[in-house]
C-alpha cells in the first residue's frame, strides 16, 4: 500500500465527496489510509456515516487490542442502535482518535480527515492479502470482503451503492 | 454469579391470548416467531435473559419475541451511557442495582410497574439502515398498542408516542450477528425516581428535568396480558412467521450464566474506555435527554452557570447565575426572561445586550450545544 504525495486526491461521485487516495472495505463502507511505516488509519466513508444516521456516540476497543479484519474495533451508536465497527484489515490497535470520541460529528464533518478514529499496525502484506481473499468477487455494489484500491473502481463501486441506495429511498436524492 | 437459572426460566408462561389461532395458520409454510415470557425477573436477570436470546440468534436460534418483568426497580445504563450520570451513592443508599445494557438509548430507572419486551432477529433479515430497521421492528409495538386502546404513533424521531409524551422507552443494538430492539410498556411511571437517580450538578436541572419528565413521559395502564398478546399478534403479522411458544435452547442457558458474571463485573458496569476532557476546557455541560428534542442542561463558563430546559430547539426555562461579578439579581431575571421562549440559536445575540456577564453565559450555553441539541 504506497503513500500518497502531495495533495490527496478527491472527486464529486454522485453527490458525495470521495476520497481516492485511499482503500475501501465495500461492505462496511471503511477506508483505510497509510499513515506511517506499517501503520494506517481507519475511517467510515461518507455513505456509511449518511446511513448510519447521526451519530451520538463512538467507543473504540483499547490500544495494543489485536484485530483480525472483520472483527469489531469499536462500536458506533445512532438512533439509540449500537452496532459494530468492522475492521477492514488485521493488525494492532496503535491509536484511537479521542477527538472523534468526544465529538462523533466530526467523522460527519470531516469524515476524511479530523474524524477518523483508529491507527492499526498493517503490513502491505496484510492489506494485499485481504484483497486477494475478495477474488471472487461479483458486481461492484456487492457485499463482500476485501479492500477497494483501484480509485475507478472506488468510483464505480460508490456511485453504483449511492444509486441503489437512493433507489431504495434508503438516502435522499 | 450466584444466582441460578430455574428449569423453568425461559419457559413460556401463560400470556392470555399470546398465540391467537390465527396467527400463521393460514401459512403453515413460514419460519417461526419463538415466544418466550420470562415472567418477574431479577433485576439482572431482567437484562441477561434477552441479551443471551441475542447471542442465541446469532448462533441460528430463531426470531424471538421476548418478554420479562423486573422483579425490583434498578438504574440501568445504555452501553455508551456514563456511569457518573448515575447518582450512586443514593442508589447505593436505597438497595437499588446499577447494570449497564449492549444496546443503546439513555439511563432509565426501570421497576415492576413496566413489562419489557424485545424482538430479535438475525442482522441479515433487517434493513441495513439503522432507522429502516428501527421503523420495522417497532412499527408492530405500536399496532400492539393501538390494539389495547392506546391511540400511539410512531413519531419523526421514531420514538412511540401519545401526542407530544413518550409511552415507550426504547434501544436497539447488534449482538454478534442478531439485531435486538427493546422496549417497555409502562403502566405506571415514577417520574420522581427517575429523575432523584440521576447525578446532577444541583438541585434546579433536577427541578427543570423532573418537570420535563412529568410533561414529556406518560405512562399507559393497560393490561398487561392483552398487551402481551397484542405484540405477539402484530409481530407474527408484521414479520410473516408463526408464532410459537419457546424457550431458551441449553447455549442460551449456558449464555445466560456468563452474562450474569459479565453484567456483575465492574470492568463492564465502568463501561467503554472514554477520553479525558480536552486541556484547557470547561467543565463538560450535564444534559439530559427527556426524550427527543426534550433536554435539561447545566453548564458553566468562567463561573457564569447556566440551567436551562430546551423544547423542539427553544429555551423552555432557563435559570442563569453570572457569578464573580457584581451583576445585579435584576439584570439576571431580565436576561432570563429575555432568554425564556426563544431559539437556542439566538440565545448569544440576545445575552449579547447584558454586557461581559452576558458574554460568559452566552459561552456557557455555547458550551451545553448545540450538537445533541
Amino acid at each position: 500500500m504506497g503513500a500518497l504525495m502531495g495533495q490527496p486526491a478527491r472527486a464529486r461521485v454522485a453527490g458525495f465527496e470521495l476520497a481516492l487516495d485511499r482503500r475501501y472495505q465495500p461492505e462496511t463502507h471503511m477506508w483505510v489510509l497509510p499513515s506511517g511505516p506499517a501503520r494506517a488509519r481507519i475511517g467510515m466513508d461518507p455513505l456509511g456515516i449518511e446511513t448510519s444516521g447521526t451519530l451520538a456516540q463512538l467507543s473504540f476497543v483499547p490500544i495494543g487490542t489485536e484485530l483480525t479484519a472483520g472483527s469489531p474495533f469499536g462500536q458506533l451508536e445512532a438512533a439509540k442502535f449500537v452496532g459494530p465497527l468492522i475492521s477492514p484489515v488485521s493488525g494492532a490497535v496503535l491509536a484511537v482518535n479521542d477527538a472523534v470520541v468526544r465529538d462523533p460529528g466530526l467523522a460527519e464533518r470531516d469524515p476524511y480527515g479530523a474524524g477518523w478514529m483508529i491507527e492499526a499496525g498493517v503490513t502491505e502484506a496484510g492489506v494485499t492479502q485481504a484483497r486477494r481473499t475478495d477474488d471472487s468477487r461479483g458486481d461492484v455494489t456487492g457485499a463482500r470482503a476485501g479492500l477497494l484500491a483501484d480509485p475507478a473502481e472506488i468510483s464505480a463501486w460508490f456511485a453504483a451503492k449511492v444509486a441503489d441506495y437512493r433507489l431504495k429511498g434508503v438516502i435522499a436524492q | 454469579m450466584a444466582e441460578p437459572l430455574s428449569p423453568e426460566a425461559g419457559a413460556l408462561r401463560p400470556v392470555a391470548g399470546a398465540l391467537p389461532p390465527e396467527v400463521g395458520a393460514l401459512r403453515p409454510e413460514v419460519g417461526a416467531l419463538r415466544v418466550v415470557d420470562f415472567g418477574l425477573s431479577s433485576p439482572l436477570r431482567s437484562q441477561t435473559l434477552w441479551h443471551a436470546i441475542g447471542f442465541g440468534v446469532s448462533a441460528g436460534a430463531p426470531t424471538t419475541l421476548s418478554f420479562t418483568r423486573p422483579a425490583a426497580p434498578y438504574v440501568c445504563l445504555g452501553y455508551h451511557g456514563a456511569l457518573d450520570d448515575v447518582d450512586q451513592e443514593y442508589c447505593r443508599a436505597h438497595g437499588l442495582p446499577v447494570l449497564r445494557r449492549m444496546v443503546g438509548g439513555g439511563t432509565v430507572y426501570l421497576d415492576a410497574d413496566q413489562v419489557f419486551f424485545q424482538i430479535c432477529l438475525p442482522a441479515q433479515a433487517v434493513p441495513p439502515v439503522r432507522w429502516r430497521a428501527l421503523r420495522m421492528l417497532l412499527e408492530p409495538a405500536v399496532t400492539a398498542f393501538r390494539a389495547v386502546g392506546v391511540p400511539a404513533a410512531l413519531d419523526d424521531d421514531l420514538e412511540i408516542c401519545v401526542g407530544h409524551r413518550k409511552v415507550c422507552g426504547h434501544g436497539a443494538g447488534q449482538i454478534e450477528e442478531a439485531v435486538v430492539v427493546c422496549g417497555n410498556l409502562i403502566q405506571r411511571f415514577d417520574h420522581e425516581r427517575a429523575a432523584r437517580v440521576l447525578a446532577l450538578p444541583g438541585p434546579a436541572q433536577r427541578e427543570q428535568t423532573l418537570a420535563l419528565m412529568r410533561r414529556f413521559v406518560a405512562a399507559t395502564p393497560v393490561d398487561p396480558a392483552a398487551f402481551q398478546a397484542a405484540m405477539v399478534s402484530a409481530y407474527a403479522a408484521a414479520l410473516g412467521l408463526r408464532a410459537v411458544p419457546g424457550q431458551l435452547n441449553p447455549v442460551e442457558r449456558r449464555t445466560v450464566a456468563d452474562l450474569d458474571d459479565k453484567f456483575s463485573s465492574e470492568a463492564w458496569l465502568a463501561g467503554p474506555a472514554r477520553p479525558l476532557p480536552a486541556a484547557g476546557t470547561d467543565r463538560p455541560a450535564r444534559r439530559v435527554k427527556v426524550r427527543a428534542g426534550v433536554w435539561t442542561l447545566a453548564s458553566e463558563h468562567d463561573g457564569a452557570q447556566v440551567t436551562a430546559s430546551v423544547v423542539r430547539g427553544t429555551v423552555d426555562r432557563v435559570r442563569l447565575r453570572a457569578g464573580g461579578s457584581d451583576w445585579p439579581a435584576r439584570q439576571a431575571e431580565l436576561a432570563e426572561q429575555a432568554v425564556t421562549g426563544i431559539p437556542w440559536g439566538s440565545v448569544a445575540d440576545v445575552l449579547a445586550d447584558f454586557g461581559e456577564p452576558g458574554r460568559r453565559l452566552a459561552a456557557a450555553f455555547a458550551a451545553a450545544g448545540p450538537g445533541a441539541l
